[in-house]
């Protein structure tokens, strides 16, 4: 039970006062009428007396009456029997007692924390006490107790009246008359000879002061000093009021003698309008949600609306009656009326008690010695026990209710058993310092009894909420928890309700507070009051129970009691809380069916649209559909065309682009590359790359810029949490926009131009139409548990902020079919729909940078939703014609590019980055041949540029010099060419383009990120971009190994022609073409025919290359490239120029980079070049000079043609494969190997020593090359000569860069039987041993001299040759490679 | 006939058999649990870790008894029984009790689980559906 503001004894003391009736004459009312009060209501707030009395009881002992209270009523007489149950009438007073006593709004409620709740309800309840107060004043009076018995009679005359005494003498005849007569059973009065009290009233203000003080003496003659009394009022003037402020007692007890005077007078009402009222409610049971027929309970709710008003009305009109009470009444008069009471009390009432309790013991000792006298002699004891404790004289009473009891029961006088009983224990409880414990089973009894025995459940409510009360004073709540839920029934939903409410505060209270019982019975309270009429009572009750069952995933629950909050708080006006209550059912994670659910969204709908119906100021947040903040997409840019006949559109940024971390670093890096270019190789500081389409994972911490008149499209995720369909329209942004010119404060505010009423927002978005262009989703369907997304555009057309703020829609219930269905048709499919908005606030990532940080949840700005919109910047689109899919590996494609600017601006500084730079190539400016730019006939051109020549023999060259800066741009990025470097506004370019098949088979992803600036400067943005991203499916083609070795073929030039030694080449080619459809031969095209190979088909091609002339303009440090063009058909293609340039040039770039040794590199079309070795440091280190000796720097490139057949269509397909030579005889491929797998490397657990710096003899065996000429065939006439002497020239080449000494030693080295047996057959004559040194790359001859003594076959290939880097002196020489034998015939003449 | 079984105050797992009526088995269960708290901490004192996990009848309202059962964890299972069903005697509901206790032992033990999650596993549908439809 809650708690009461009286202590336990006071109210229980105060449902027991002795009752006094008032009779009044006519003219006493109308003096007493001036305070707009009766006589009885100007006494009442002055009925408890504060001063101590004194009364003897039987034995003469002195008994302290406290803290006495006495009830004054008019007499009121009625011939009805007295009711078990209370009236219609009295019901309807008590509903409104209890209606018009509500909780005060901001009261501080405790809190009470159970375990993990923490509970906010306020701990007392005032409605229950009135209600209390209130029922246990209207008890009936019974024959069987005497308690509110009129125990006196106060006979009221005013002074003004012509004959006082006369007017006394009929008072008194009445009185006597209506108690004696028995016409009337009520009013009660308690003993025959009832005091008579007589007040004589004189009104200060129109009477004869002197007149009535004789009346009053004359009175005192008459009736004694201590039975008249003369009270003296009205001290102040009518008119005077205003004058002095007066307090107004009567105000807290107006409203309940008001009513208590209509329970008196109003037995006969009809109460009809009272049932109306209550059976009006939500009749359904307490744990039902009543939702099946949903329009039935719209029609209620609307109904309960009005009725609703009427109760409303009701008590300020009872309250507007009574406006000002006591306006006669001075400060001083207050004081006379208190005097008056306690006169009339200690001097009036008090004896007359105590004499008759006198009386009556003397009677009840007689009777009790008589033992059960027939006429009711236990009615006199309790009658004196009754008085007893009316006068607080506890003790007594309790023995003589002792008595009473055990009398009645042996008697099987049930009803006045069980009042003795009652009272017993009442007067057990109140004995101060009792010596018996409280009689707790009295009660039990007693109550049983009146219930189930006598039926009376007025009585039975009484006692049980007098024990109850006992109980709680003693701490037992659970026992009068369950007292009080004994007692709720179906007759009184009302009374029920408080019970159940009182037994919630009840098992709260208790020492483990049982909150889960509280909230449940709360919830019946709730529900009990509702059926009562008392919505106001049953919401709170609601409320309370909500606070133990929120947020604890008991979803049925908890979307019931948010059902019935909302139903509640909408009938009682206060849509807001019902939306939030309705909101809270829709949001969860509802474990209800859908036809629930559908009834749910209808019903909260109805209410949001009642609730918002004149609140125009700025429109409401809705529930439905979630939005989800933090996948909200922003995409910056125009429309773009995706395609136009042939022309291929740059695939850009879209929304449907999945966001990837790894691509956008890439693009990223990409864009830097590009605007370091275009700053001279630096990236400015401020540098940020462009975020066309921002997400949740990009960086959002700037405000994105956008740009004037291009859109921003808003991807917005909503989710529809409900099993049903949701029909949004009219769907569109909120935006704020903060014009640049503007003062910051004088925003413009979309919410006060965005407007409830549809009309208004469509009028809204017109005006709004020069700032922004809104664009409006007329139809945007969810299904149920659905999650889409929605593209909202905006279109700026003012530079300045724009924030978007949230979504403007409609919302709907999905089944607008079935709707359509019912009578009402559209009528009620425009009542289901709501306009509302829903906010969009983006939080940013989680911070966790510093310790703070992550010490607390922080987390960082998100911006993605506050533009700033910057001035026009051009506008570039980009198509691509007859790109290809397909490539096969090395193809040369021509292709073309058109450039557009689809701006109001002029654009420049166009630049392109790709991730393959190699792929392609816009030709070069300085070879640039002149082909034509549209791409009409190009179909059967070729991408080579030709020139028709004759067959020609292999060794015909022809020889070009060009220099790597005409193809290479000094980074990866390019500039484009186009014609004066801008692009005007609307104008368009087209471009050719060469593109080469990736040298690896397989799917390449090729991103191209082309760059452009605006003309004008001072932009807020710098530059633009737009991306491109192409799949090029490269198949292979053709595998070229190429290999190279010294030959050993002395050359047969004059030395000086063509440098050192010449080199040969060989070339295999092999078609490893796999797919067999296309028929694919590849012919290179030489000159026998055609060579064709077909599939797996190899051919080998044998090519010498010569060192060539070093070149004199070396020293200018530029770089040059020697082509070569060897041609095997009968068409010259000039490798040197674009496209062929471009991409050896651009696959050198990419293959090479890392090399920085690179000194120069040559190429040769199909054949040979040399390199051209810049001038060289002179290292003294002997690998270096070695591995330069071996270094060979040529480049091969193999321009091929595939016939293909393909929809039997013979196509020529032209490409081209590049090998790079490094060094003789280490053979290279066209194909970059395969990564092998690393090899796993044993673990060494010695530390080996690394081996000894020993140079490879093969390596250094080639230090110098060496060769012997001489007659192949020699004639000599050994008849006349026998020695034959024929010379020899020894051509001594050094390789190396280095200087080397060389030892030839010509004397033969008997180690072989071979040997021996030739060098017995020639000598060398002549200087056999020689020691030279030999220059970087010199040649030298030697002129030798060879014996021979007869004719025969003779190898000549004896000299060794020992060689060894000059200045090494350490080394030891080494033996330089022998050739093939060398053979020479002499032939005897 | 139905079957709960939940922790910390917050469901796990809620079924009945008769799906109409769910409502008011969720605000029994519920209420239920104040009995269970006041008989455990009525128990938790005197006997330690002895306790009996199984707690008997609750309390018995109009139309149902009641049963309670708590794991040493605190979990607490709440079977709700038809008055009417007088073939359940307090061995069978134990039986019953021991029986969800097991299955609910298994599904904590699976990795994938996430204690305070809601229970969502076939194998203990399985076995509170096979008690309800043997016992009717």
């Amino acid at each position: 039970m809650a708690q009461c503001v009286q202590s336990v004894q006071e109210f229980v003391q105060d449902s027991f006062v002795p009752m006094v009736a008032v009779l009044c004459s006519e003219e006493a009312e109308r003096v007493t009428r001036k305070n707009n009060l009766n006589f009885a209501e100007l006494l009442r707030p002055f009925c408890r007396l504060t001063s101590e009395g004194h009364m003897r009881d039987p034995n003469n002992q002195v008994q302290v009456v406290k803290n006495l209270r006495i009830f004054v009523n008019n007499v009121v007489t009625s011939p009805n029997r007295p009711p078990t149950a209370l009236s219609h009438a009295q019901s309807k007073i008590l509903n409104e007692v209890v209606l018009s006593c509500q909780p005060q709004e901001g009261v501080v409620n405790n809190v009470v924390t159970a375990g993990d709740y923490d509970l906010n309800f306020s701990a007392t309840t005032p409605w229950f006490e009135t209600y209390r107060e209130n029922f246990l004043q209207s008890m009936p009076a019974s024959d069987h107790e005497f308690l509110n018995h009129y125990l006196a009679c106060l006979l009221v005359v005013s002074s003004t009246e012509a004959v006082p005494v006369e007017q006394f003498l009929k008072l008194s005849q009445e009185q006597h008359r209506i108690q004696h007569s028995g016409e009337y059973t009520n009013p009660k009065w308690f003993i025959p000879n009832t005091l008579k009290y007589y007040v004589l009233l004189h009104d200060m203000s129109e009477g004869d002061e002197q007149r009535a003080d004789a009346v009053y003496e004359d009175m005192k003659q008459r009736y004694g000093s201590q039975g008249c009394y003369l009270l003296k009022m009205n001290t102040r003037s009518f008119s005077a009021e205003g004058d002095e402020q007066i307090p107004d007692p009567w105000s807290q007890y107006l409203q309940r003698n008001i009513l208590h005077t209509q329970v008196r007078t109003a037995n006969n009402i009809s109460a009809a309008e009272v049932d109306n009222g209550v059976s009006g409610s939500l009749e359904s049971h307490p744990l039902q949600l009543d939702i099946t027929s949903s329009s039935g309970s719209l029609h209620t709710l609307g109904a309960v609306k009005t009725e609703l008003k009427k109760g409303a009305r009701d008590p300020e009109s009872l309250a507007g009656g009574a406006g000002s009470h006591g306006a006669c009444l001075t400060l001083n008069d207050h004081d006379h009326i208190r005097q008056f009471i306690q006169e009339f009390t200690f001097r009036g009432l008090l004896p007359h008690i105590e004499k008759n309790i006198r009386q009556l013991n003397d009677q009840v000792k007689t009777l009790i010695l008589k033992m059960y006298p027939p006429e009711a002699p236990e009615l006199q004891i309790r009658k004196m026990a009754d008085l007893c404790f009316l006068v607080q004289h506890y003790e007594l009473a309790y023995s003589c209710y002792h008595t009473a009891k055990k009398d009645f029961l042996s008697d099987q006088a049930m009803l006045y058993a069980a009042g003795a009983l009652e009272m017993a224990a009442v007067s057990a409880f109140l004995q101060a310092g009792a010596p018996r414990p409280y009689p707790a089973h009295y009660m039990d009894t007693a109550i049983q009894t009146y219930r189930d025995v006598c039926k009376n459940m007025v009585l039975a409510e009484r006692c049980v909420l007098l024990n109850a009360e006992i109980l709680k004073s003693q701490g037992k709540y659970s026992d009068a928890a369950t007292l009080l839920i004994k007692m709720t029934s179906e007759d009184s939903d009302l009374r029920s309700a408080l019970l159940l409410e009182q037994a919630a505060h009840c098992f709260i209270n208790m020492r483990n507070p049982m909150v889960r019982k509280f909230a449940f019975h709360m919830i019946l309270a709730g529900h009990r009051f509702s059926k009562a009429g008392q919505r106001r009572h049953a919401l709170r009750c609601y409320c309370q129970a909500m606070q133990v069952y929120k947020e604890r995933s008991w979803s049925l629950a908890e979307d019931h009691i948010n059902f019935t909050i909302g139903r509640q708080s909408f009938t009682l006006r206060q849509p807001e809380k019902a939306v939030i209550a309705f909101r809270q059912i829709l949001t969860n994670d509802s474990r209800q069916t859908a036809t629930q659910q559908s009834a749910f969204l209808r019903e909260y709908l109805y209410v949001y649209k009642s609730a918002i119906e004149g609140n125009e100021v700025s429109l409401p947040q809705l529930p439905l559909p979630c939005i989800h903040c933090s996948a909200t997409r922003v995409y910056f840019g125009h429309e773009r065309r995706l395609a136009e006949g042939e022309k291929q559109a740059a695939t850009h940024v879209s929304l449907d682009q999945e966001y990837d971390q790894d691509s956008a670093d890439m693009w990223c890096h990409l864009e830097e590359q590009l605007v370091a270019a275009a700053n001279r190789g630096i990236v400015p500081v401020n540098f940020q790359p462009t975020q066309c389409c921002l997400n949740s994972q990009t960086d959002n911490q700037r405000h994105p810029l956008a740009v004037v008149e291009e859109p921003i499209i808003v991807e917005v995720t909503f989710r529809n949490p409900l099993k049903v369909s949701l029909a949004l329209s009219n769907l569109s942004l909120l935006w704020r926009f903060t014009a640049d010119d503007a003062p910051p404060s004088k925003e413009k505010m979309t919410n006060e131009l965005a407007i409830t009423n549809e009309e208004i927002l469509a009028l809204g978005m017109t005006q709004k139409d020069d700032i922004v262009t809104t664009e409006v989703i007329q139809e945007f369907q969810m299904g149920p548990e659905e999650t889409k997304m929605a593209r909202l555009r905006l279109l700026p057309h003012r530079t300045g902020q724009l924030n978007v703020v949230g979504v403007v829609y409609n919302l709907a219930a999905s089944s607008s079919g079935e709707m359509a269905a019912n009578t009402e048709g559209n009528q009620t499919f425009d009542v289901m729909v709501v306009h509302g908005k829903q906010d969009l606030m983006i939080q940013g990532p989680r911070l966790n940078q510093t310790k703070e940080d992550k010490m607390t949840v922080r987390h960082g700005h998100d911006q993605r939703l506050n533009f700033i919109v910057t001035s026009p910047m051009p506008l570039m689109e980009i198509f691509f014609l007859q790109f290809p899919t397909a490539l096969l590996c090395g193809e040369i494609r021509k292709a073309y590019v058109e450039f557009c600017n689809v701006s109001s601006v002029a654009l420049c500084g166009l630049r392109v980055v790709s991730t393959h730079p190699d792929f392609f190539s816009f030709g070069s400016q300085a070879t640039t041949p002149l082909t034509p730019v549209s791409p009409t006939s190009a179909e059967n051109n070729s991408a080579y540029k030709t020139l028709a020549t004759p067959p020609q023999s292999g060794s015909a060259a022809f020889e070009m010099l060009v220099s790597a800066e005409d193809f290479s741009q000094p980074s990866g990025v390019i500039d484009i060419p186009i014609d004066g470097s801008t692009l005007q506004p609307g104008e368009s370019t087209q471009l050719p383009l060469w593109l080469r098949g990736p040298d690896q088979e397989g799917v390449h992803e090729i991103n191209f990120l082309f760059y452009y600036e605006s003309t004008g400067k001072g932009n807020k943005i710098s530059h633009r971009v737009l991306r491109h991203t192409v799949f090029i499916c490269a198949s292979r083609s053709l595998s070229v190994q190429a290999s190279a070795c010294r030959s050993c073929v002395p050359p047969h030039h004059s030395l000086g022609d063509k440098g050192g030694g010449g080199t040969l080449i060989f070339i295999d080619v092999e078609n490893i073409n796999m797919v067999r459809y296309t028929a694919f031969s590849l012919c290179l095209p030489a000159s026998p025919p055609d060579c064709k190979l077909t599939s797996r088909e190899r051919a080998k091609l044998c090519f010498r290359a010569t060192r060539c002339k070093p070149q004199k303009a070396t020293s200018d440090a530029i770089k040059k490239y020697t082509f070569t063009d060897l041609n095997l058909g009968n068409e010259r293609i000039i490798s040197s120029s674009t496209p062929c340039g471009d991409f050896f040039f651009r696959g050198c770039q990419t293959s090479e980079s890392q090399r920085l040794d690179a000194p120069s590199s040559r190429t040769s079309c199909s054949s040979k070049s040399q390199s051209c070795v810049s001038t060289e440091d002179r290292s003294s280190d002997i690998t270096n000079i070695v591995r330069k000796c071996n270094e060979l720097d040529l480049n091969i490139i193999v321009i091929w043609k595939a016939y293909v057949v393909e929809d039997n269509k013979q196509l020529i397909l032209e490409g081209q494969l590049h090998v790079a030579l490094q060094t003789i005889g280490k053979e290279a491929s066209s194909l970059t190997p395969r990564e092998e797998a690393q090899e796993m490397v044993l673990l060494k657990f010695k530390s080996q020593l690394p081996p000894p710096v020993i140079l490879p003899s093969a390596e250094l065996s080639q230090l110098v090359k060496t060769s012997l000429h001489y007659p192949e065939t020699y004639t000599h006439p050994f008849v006349q000569d026998s020695l034959c002497v024929v010379p020899v020239t020894l051509t001594l080449s050094n390789c190396s860069l280095a200087q080397v000494d060389v030892i030839i030693d010509l004397r033969h080295k008997g180690t072989s039987p071979e040997t021996l047996e030739v060098h017995s057959s020639f000598t060398w004559v002549g200087q056999t041993q020689y020691k030279l040194q030999l220059k970087p790359q010199e040649v030298l001859c030697l002129t030798l001299q060879a014996c021979f003594l007869q004719a025969g076959v003779y190898n000549l290939n004896t000299p060794r040759v020992f060689a060894k880097p000059a200045e090494q002196g350490a080394m030891c020489e080494t033996s330089q490679q022998t050739a093939s034998p060398s053979l020479i015939f002499i032939n005897n003449a | 006939m139905n079957y709960t079984s939940r922790a910390n105050n917050y469901p796990l797992y809620i079924r009945s058999v008769p799906t109409q009526n769910e409502l008011k088995f969720h605000y029994t269960v519920h209420t239920s649990l104040d009995v269970v708290e006041e008989k455990i901490s009525a128990v938790g004192k005197s006997l330690g870790d002895q306790r009996e996990l199984y707690l008997g009848l609750l309390y018995p309202t109009e139309d149902y008894k009641v049963y309670g059962y708590v794991t040493n964890s605190k979990v607490k299972f709440v079977i709700v029984v038809d008055s009417s069903n007088t073939s359940l005697r307090d061995n069978e509901i134990r039986s019953m009790f021991r029986k969800l206790h097991n299955s609910f032992t298994d599904v904590m033990c699976n990795p994938f689980h996430n204690p305070g999650d809601q229970i969502q596993s076939k194998a203990f549908d399985g076995i509170v559906s096979g008690m309800m439809v043997q016992t009717g």
